[in-house]
């Protein structure tokens, strides 16, 4: 009797301590994402009363009926791809210059972090600033150096719109992927890196052969967040161009965004978020997996 | 190559007198410092010029004549008055709340035991992994719904679940690192479970909560995507909303719109800069561990 009373005494408090946190997920985060995956079988406004089954119909419409939602899977995939390598190389290669004794390296490794901390959308305007053709810091440098001819512009032209964005990006992003890899690096036996030493190993095969393995870890996790950052860019891009100049700088999250929000069509709008959550899946539950079986074994 | 061999040999003859690889690497990443900080020295001088000094001097020319008044325009102009004192609301009731319903879950899931604990946990940290950004439109209807459109509560309630599931990862991780035996001797003195996470959990995880504390704050402080949404209404508008419209409005008003973004970059720089070594380890303690 006694016992039973202190277990259930138990269920309500672990109740009472999970509870908010729980619901406020459950309501705010999990229903949204199902709702969008319901939605994206419905034709609706947003606003009226009545939401009419369409079956299929909007997945059909956005795969072979809007030329933009090509367009903008091509850029999402061409921006994922960019953001998997570039920023975490110039990240791993900052980290492992910060991480050899050299003078000033607290200062510099806060220089480098600064940008992630800055909201997306103040970079953005920056960016869009520094971009400006006419009194842009790009065009000022390009013109002092006697390279005018090089002087273009950036986000208007549709052939470099996305890379121009993609350069902003890399400037907030790179911060990010080099603490990550100074605290993998933290984890690098220093003993097996003296060794090495020892037995005459240069710097180039001790990062071949002893702190790169030490750092698979640190890689993919790096690689992974890198991924799923890039598939979340909305602020970046819709600050800079708005998906524009023609759309050929349109994301999958932004173009989903603008067919709900602004084209008032819910239903093509969710059939596209519920393609870039797929993607998203597809990426997050190997990982996933793969972190859970981790910590079991390191446990 | 050889290069590098050779000051691996001298190293082991003892110290040797200049490391010329040292000094390399040390002097590329004085470059990419200088490049990584140049926007901002660009931003601040562009901040304090008028439009004719824009269009007349050099991009890094110091402003010869700074005009400060660019400061007062803008934040008249830009509504940042309004902008300001939401952000500041919105901020302030919405980390310190989430950190504590999170601590609160976090503690519930390390350390009673529970028939769904273990599911509940990997629903959780699933979320860490969704893109709150792909939902916007039924964040939307849902808010809508319970008529929250241009509300605090309408804001903070989805930023507080998609704050959840981080800070209950690294909680959790940290409340199952802690000794059984220090909750348990709480415990037998009959204490609940609420007064052993207030006076034995809360104290010694105080490190980690106040980087999750600064993390958050800056995440809050930035968001914009869900704000873009969920606040329609110019009165409701936070910073970075603010930002983006002066910018559609004023673009050509160069000095005041570079005054206008570091007004609003300004206060999560400062938060950065002097909670620096609070970032690092908020952000790692998660994500690498060994």
């Amino acid at each position: 009797m006694a016992a039973r009373a202190i277990g259930s005494n138990m269920r309500i408090q672990a109740l009472l301590l999970l509870g908010p946190a729980l619901v406020i997920y459950v309501v705010f985060a999990v229903f949204p994402m199902l709702d969008v995956i319901w939605l994206s079988f419905f034709k609706w406004n947003g606003l009226d009363p009545v939401k009419v089954y369409v079956g299929a119909s909007n997945y059909v419409d956005v795969f072979t009926k809007d030329p933009v939602f090509w367009v903008a899977f091509r850029n999402t995939m061409i921006w994922t791809a960019l953001s998997v390598v570039i920023p975490p190389m110039i990240g791993l290669g900052l980290a492992l210059g910060l991480n050899q004794p050299i003078f000033g390296r607290n200062t510099l490794r806060a220089i480098y972090y600064l940008p992630v901390i800055i909201a997306p959308i103040a970079v953005a305007t920056m960016w869009r600033w520094m971009y400006d053709p006419f009194f842009g810091l790009f065009g000022q440098i390009l013109t002092s150096l006697g390279l005018q001819s090089w002087v273009m512009d950036w986000l208007g032209n549709r052939d470099i719109a996305l890379y121009s964005a993609f350069g902003a990006y890399v400037w907030q992003s790179v911060g990010f992927s080099m603490v990550l890899f100074l605290a993998g690096l933290q984890g690098v036996n220093r003993s097996l890196v003296e060794a090495a030493r020892i037995d005459g190993a240069g710097r180039w095969s001790i990062f071949r052969y002893v702190t790169l393995p030490a750092l698979r870890t640190t890689l993919t996790i790096v690689l992974v967040l890198a991924i799923i950052n890039s598939l979340k860019a909305f602020d970046i891009v819709y600050g800079l161009t708005g998906g524009g100049p023609a759309q050929s700088t349109q994301m999958l999250a932004l173009w989903a965004f603008t067919q709900s929000m602004q084209i008032f069509d819910f239903g093509r709008g969710s059939a596209i978020s519920v393609v870039l959550l797929g993607v998203t899946l597809a990426v997050v539950i190997p990982y996933m997996r793969w972190t859970q079986k981790r910590e079991e074994t390191t446990e | 190559m050889t290069s590098a061999n050779l000051a691996a040999v001298q190293a082991d003859a003892g110290r040797p007198p200049r490391d010329w690889v040292l000094i390399g690497l040390w002097l590329s990443l004085i470059v990419v410092a200088a490049i990584w900080i140049a926007p901002f020295v660009f931003i601040v001088f562009t901040s304090l010029k008028s439009t004719g000094q824009v269009m007349t001097t050099s991009a890094f020319a110091p402003p010869a004549d700074p005009q400060f008044s660019n400061y007062a325009s803008a934040w008249a102009r830009g509504r940042f008055d309004t902008t300001f004192v939401n952000s500041v609301v919105i901020t302030a009731i919405k980390v310190p709340l989430g950190l504590m319903i999170s601590a609160m879950a976090a503690y519930a899931l390390a350390k009673i035991p529970m028939r769904f604990g273990r599911l509940t946990l990997v629903l959780i940290l699933f979320g860490t992994m969704i893109p709150f950004q792909v939902m916007l439109a039924p964040i939307f209807t849902l808010v809508n719904g319970f008529g929250l459109i241009d509300t605090y509560p309408g804001v903070i309630l989805p930023y507080l679940a998609f704050g959840i599931p981080y800070q209950v990862f690294i909680l959790h991780g940290f409340f199952r690192a802690i000794p059984h035996e220090l909750s348990e001797a709480a415990r037998i003195d009959g204490a609940s479970h609420f007064t052993t996470f207030r006076r034995v959990f809360l104290p010694v995880s105080l490190p980690v909560l106040a980087a999750l504390f600064i993390l958050d704050f800056v995440a809050t402080w930035n968001e914009f995507a869900m704000a873009l949404v969920l606040l329609q209404d110019r009165e409701m508008w936070t910073l970075p909303l603010g930002l983006s419209a002066f910018q559609g409005q004023f673009s050509r008003d160069y000095g005041q719109l570079n005054a206008a973004i570091v007004m609003t970059v300004l206060p999560a720089t400062l938060v950065y800069l002097i909670f620096q070594r609070y970032f690092v380890s908020g952000l790692t303690s998660g994500a690498v561990k060994g």
